[in-house]
């Protein structure tokens, strides 16, 4: 009996070995097996942010460049924005980020100078890429130094979305050319007529604040430094802070607790500035029709506005920088792809899927009617790269902003404060 | 176990084993108990104990996932100590600590004193209460109380019955910690089970005792009950004060992933992770970890020292 125990414990041990060794074994095959391309199969990680109406576009366009190339694989992984951005940094720094990847303007620098993007250039040259037909100059955004890190998908630009209803009650009519002085006027018509909130918190958006500069002869970046002075974000945050007590622009307590939904889709005030293809957002979220129309200026002209984009960008280290090239290209001139995307990730930016993609529904020909008349009015300007910690201050601006109306931060403290981690951010 | 528990055992007719095989076999039991724990100790070694002391060196260095890690000694907990926010942050904490602990105590001190009576359904009250501990701390309570805390929501107009007009709590900076408070003090299930458990084991002939003499219900739970479940109460502030240091799930998914509004919610551990993971500023979120180490162990340390004058053990009451 005492033998049999111990013969079994032996046979326990050993089929433990055993099955330790088959888990070992199993650990290198999936290791190296990970792109194994013996048959000619090649397999590459795509990844992007968005939400689910993006995701289910993005998954049928690559179904088609699956059908088109079968030999190359898409595996894709998505989330949203800002687990992208940390999911991304931990892939990279280990190595392994995707082969090809969604970008933006505020990471190219920073990730070009921890040799995490490829140089497109050389692709093109052998034919791989193609990188001609981009509408309105767009290409140059994915230029940094000479390198073409990333290749713009669609191009979209800053608006001022509205709520039509409470426009038209209060009798407020947004033109062209409109100033400051006329928008902080309409915002006090809309307060006095139908008693809500004009803004929903203009003063804490970076990109809002790029154009204000811009009117005014600077830009929020240079190419290593911020470009306005500490007396300046003093002086916007201060009439902004004054706008919230005087109830022009809607409590940031209110706003707060809209989240995930924006202000102006929850009616807490009948503006608010963003991204254009954003505006589409708005329809789902409201109960209100939702337009866009254009950013106030300084001097009667000058908007300050430059076509910003998404891109797609590809990993420095991938083995297949060559299907890479190919993926690219088919994804930003299939005219069938184009057709699929629509505006989601900005107007389109080839000529190809922009001429492919008639939009019939209200949301994506306002963003088109948009972007035409804005083209049209001349007042696009260019865009400059912005230096390795755009997206860290940008992440303060819209904190310390938010500090500031909720009257926690004194404007000029507020100031001081971004300026000191905007510091701390271009070193890091 | 049993493997363990006995001893080799050898046929029968052979001399008694020398030391040595009964050494040897006590060898090759060790050695199967270590190939059983293997899972777990590789595990540690390199899931735990591996990434601690990593994490130790890169406190003193500035390190941003890409670069390779440069040693500036002391220089990130200096800049720590100097930075605003992280004071924030350790204000915010130690607020949230000092509140929460006592009160979740308490609710489950009390909760625990009424489910010790002998009653009908018992079973049934307890579950139902110790629910929340194991639902907490799951993101989709986050988005409920979310829900329930923000503006013109439940609670919003429940204070507005009271004459409370303060809105929401969740975009006012003065209020939002509470929100997290409230969050803790709901799960207050696993020290109210610790506390019944502590109870029971009250000896049911101090009560009688005491009732001859005449001790009313208050005088019998200050003389007798809190006295006699003191050590079951100092595992539980301990426990729960350690807890409450480490918080963060509730406060990211309450703000939003921004610790705010206005860095109201700026947990320590909610800046350690925005450091770490957002600004990727490595060293300064290993030092800022260890800092927390070091102040919990502090914080043990005195509550350990603090237990000879109010916790008594029964061969002390002796």
């Amino acid at each position: 009996m005492g033998t049999s125990r111990n013969v079994e414990r032996r046979t326990v041990l050993k089929v433990a070995g055993a099955s330790v060794a088959t888990v070992g074994l199993g650990a290198t095959t999936a290791c190296g097996g990970e792109s194994g391309s013996g048959d000619g199969n090649v397999t590459l990680r795509y990844a992007w942010w968005g939400g689910e109406p993006r995701t289910i576009a993005m998954k049928k366009a690559i179904a088609l460049f699956e059908k088109k190339y079968p030999k190359i694989k898409i595996k894709p992984e998505f989330t949203d924005y800002e687990a992208f951005w940390e999911k991304f940094q931990t892939q990279a720094s280990g190595g392994n980020p995707p082969d090809v990847f969604q970008n933006a303007v505020g990471f190219l620098r920073k990730y070009d100078k921890r040799g995490v993007l490829m140089d497109l250039k050389p692709q093109a040259d052998a034919g791989n890429l193609d990188l001609k037909n981009f509408r309105n100059g767009v290409l140059a955004n994915g230029q940094v130094d000479g390198k073409q890190i990333g290749v713009p998908v669609g191009a979209n630009t800053m608006a001022l979305v509205i709520d039509l209803k409470a426009f038209q009650k209060a009798g407020v009519e947004p033109k062209f050319g409109w100033t400051w002085d006329e928008y902080f006027a309409a915002l006090q018509t809309i307060q006095d007529k139908l008693k809500i909130a004009g803004d929903t918190g203009y003063f804490a958006i970076m990109y809002l604040y790029d154009l204000y500069l811009r009117q005014n002869g600077k830009a929020f970046f240079t190419d290593s430094d911020l470009g306005f002075t500490e007396d300046d974000l003093t002086q916007w945050w201060e009439d902004g802070y004054k706008r919230v007590r005087s109830g022009l622009v809607a409590d940031p307590k209110k706003i707060e607790q809209a989240k995930p939904k924006s202000g102006l889709s929850a009616g807490l005030a009948a503006s608010e500035f963003t991204w254009d293809n954003f505006s589409i957002r708005y329809e789902g979220e409201g109960e209100s029709d939702y337009g866009l129309a254009p950013i106030p200026t300084t001097d009667g002209k000058d908007t300050g506005q430059y076509l910003g984009s998404l891109m797609m960008s590809a990993f420095s280290g991938t083995k297949h920088p060559k299907e890479v090239a190919q993926f690219i290209s088919f994804m930003v001139h299939d005219p069938e792809v184009g057709k699929i995307m629509g505006y989601d990730r900005g107007i389109l930016a080839t000529t190809e899927q922009y001429d492919a993609f008639k939009p019939t529904d209200p949301n994506n020909k306002g963003v088109a009617a948009y972007e035409d008349e804005v083209a049209k009015a001349g007042v696009l300007g260019k865009i400059t790269p912005h230096p390795s910690g755009a997206d860290v201050i940008e992440a303060a601006f819209l904190r310390i902003g938010g500090e500031v109306s909720q009257g926690k931060t004194k404007p000029a403290d507020a100031a001081k404060t971004l300026f000191s981690e905007a510091k701390a951010a271009f070193a890091g | 176990m049993t493997l363990v528990k006995e001893a080799p055992a050898r046929p029968a007719g052979k001399r008694p084993a020398a030391p040595a095989a009964g050494r040897r076999g006590r060898r090759r039991e060790n050695l199967a108990g270590y190939l059983f724990m293997s899972p777990w100790i590789a595990g540690f070694l390199l899931l735990t104990a591996g990434p601690m002391i990593a994490s130790l060196y890169y406190a003193f260095t500035r390190y941003n996932l890409f670069t390779p890690p440069e040693w500036v000694g002391f220089d990130n907990f200096t800049t720590m100590f100097q930075d605003p926010r992280w004071q924030k942050s350790v204000e915010v904490t130690l607020k949230y600590v000092v509140v929460a602990t006592p009160l979740k105590l308490l609710l489950a001190l009390g909760v625990a004193l009424l489910l010790a009576q002998k009653r009908r359904g018992q079973g049934v009250y307890r579950a139902a209460f110790y629910m929340p501990s194991l639902i907490g701390a799951s993101v989709s309570v986050g988005f409920v109380w979310r829900a329930l805390f923000s503006d013109d929501a439940v609670v919003d107009r429940t204070q507005k019955i009271f004459g409370l007009d303060v809105g929401g709590w969740i975009g006012n900076p003065d209020y939002v910690i509470y929100a997290l408070v409230a969050l803790s003090i709901w799960q207050f299930g696993a020290p109210m089970v610790i506390f019944l458990a502590g109870l029971k084991q009250v000896p049911q002939e101090l009560y009688e005792a005491a009732e001859v003499d005449g001790a009313g219900p208050l005088r019998r739970f200050w003389n007798i009950t809190l006295p006699m479940i003191s050590p079951v109460l100092f595992f539980n502030v301990l426990l729960e004060s350690i807890h409450a240091f480490q918080v963060f799930g509730s406060a990211y998914v309450v703000s939003d992933t921004r610790c705010g509004p206005a860095d109201a919610t700026l947990v320590y551990t909610c800046y350690l992770y925005q450091k770490g993971f957002k600004e990727a500023q490595m060293g300064f979120a290993s030092a800022m970890a260890w800092t927390l180490v070091i102040a919990v162990a502090l914080v043990t340390a005195v509550l350990f020292w603090s237990q000879k004058k109010w916790v008594h053990y029964e061969e002390a009451a002796k």
